[in-house]
């Protein structure tokens, strides 16, 4: 069953009669899932939902609508400005023609390990708006994921991503098998600040999360080789997959984070 | 489902599946230039302008073209007359599959001002494949379709 929502009250309301529908916007994830043959108990299409669709500048934050696309994104002059490591990762997601549809909300919603705009926004310590019947709140992206592509929604709907504004260095990096289409093998997003290290990465973890072991060690200054790999085998727990392997991901996780510290782009 | 839009500036009104993609509907009513690759948004040999925007039309669920306004390379032949006769000037084409997908990408990067510089080019092919002719006279076509 196919149902298209008018707009937000209508969405929340079908969402209410139908928990089990999947939501969709760009459909660019769930139309590769249904010529796999996993067919969805019924979708809700919500891509009519315009006033989701914004990028805005509100007393030191950004906030992105849910229904914003990539394409937006990378056309917008506030997000090149701010956030330099948002459009990095914008670059090199799938290709022209998808990133017209995909959205930021269902790059987040899909909650797949390899998302790319979900490690840089963890780094970038965003918080997601989630509306429902009952209201909205308002969760820290990290505590949205609950397993690989699980998410803690309930009832809800993606309202919005609100990203802090503070001078940072960034890094971003990311390797598959070609340079574009490419579903990332690894990626790292990672930001020191003035209250010190964030980072996460792609593709390390069944579900996107914060490299605390890491982000600790580095955050105390007494760090060599040896500790930052102790620490990075706390934060990640690669599988082998189709993609890669274990050791490879490891690896060059590692190899990553080394990077980062020996050249940071300033914002 | 009954679903309302425009293709190639007409009106249509047709019946599909909730599951059918754009892809399939398209082609069903005769729009051949639209080919399916891959099927899961790869190969851009489906591509087609979903209101403005160049979109895989295998990753578009036909319902979602309610009150859309499409195109298809076949509603497009004037604006890519320069285009297509660059392809074929430049051998741009083997065996022609992924040509459509590359003459609208090509119209679309063109139409938004797109540069010259060829690095710039071949990062904005991001999403078409061929594997026939390893790209260089594909690039040079649309490269002289902008002078």
């Amino acid at each position: 069953m196919y149902l298209r929502a008018k707009d937000l009250d209508d969405a929340m309301q079908l969402i209410t009669e139908h928990p089990d529908f999947l939501l969709i916007c760009g459909s660019t994830d769930v139309a590769v899932q249904l010529k796999n043959q996993k067919p969805v108990n019924g979708i809700i299409d919500i891509s009519a939902l315009n006033e989701l669709q914004y990028i805005k500048i509100a007393s030191n934050t950004m906030v992105i609508g849910a229904l914003t696309t990539i394409t937006d994104i990378l056309e917008s002059t506030e997000v090149q400005t701010h956030l330099p490591l948002l459009i990095a990762a914008a670059e090199v997601f799938a290709s022209h023609q998808i990133r017209n549809l995909a959205t930021l909300g269902g790059n987040i919603a899909n909650a797949s390990p390899a998302a790319d705009l979900v490690t840089p926004l963890l780094a970038l310590d965003a918080t997601v708006t989630l509306g429902s019947q009952e209201g909205e709140r308002v969760i820290d992206l990290e505590d949205l994921f609950c397993g690989y592509k699980c998410t803690k929604l309930d009832h809800e709907i993606i309202l919005g991503i609100t990203i802090p504004l503070q001078k940072h260095l960034w890094y971003y990096r990311k390797t598959g098998v070609r340079e574009r289409l490419n579903i990332a093998k690894v990626s790292l997003s990672m930001i020191k600040n003035s209250k010190g290290y964030c980072i996460s990465g792609a593709s390390l973890n069944p579900y996107a999360l914060r490299f605390r072991h890491v982000e600790n060690l580095l955050n105390s200054s007494d760090f060599n080789d040896e500790k930052i790999k102790e620490a990075l085998e706390l934060d990640i727990s690669p599988s082998g997959s189709l993609r890669s392997t274990k050791v490879y991901r490891m690896r060059v996780a590692f190899n990553m984070i080394k990077e980062a510290l020996s050249g940071f782009t300033a914002l | 489902m009954q679903i309302t839009c425009t293709i190639n500036r007409k009106p249509c009104h047709f019946e599909c599946e909730p599951d059918q993609r754009a892809l399939d509907v398209l082609r069903e009513k005769g729009m051949l230039s639209v080919k399916e690759g891959c099927g899961e948004g790869e190969c851009g040999a489906c591509s087609i302008f979903f209101n403005g925007k160049l979109v895989n039309s295998c990753l578009l669920l036909a319902p979602q073209i309610q009150d859309a306004e499409i195109f298809t390379l076949e509603g497009l032949q004037k604006e890519t007359e320069t285009i297509r006769e660059n392809f074929a000037k430049e051998g741009a084409v083997q065996c022609g599959f992924c040509t459509p997908g590359f003459v609208m990408r090509a119209y679309d990067y063109i139409e938004q001002g797109g540069s010259k510089n060829e690095k710039s080019l071949k990062e904005a092919l991001d999403g078409n494949v061929c594997r026939c002719t390893g790209y260089q006279k594909i690039v040079e076509a649309i490269l002289k379709s902008m002078t």
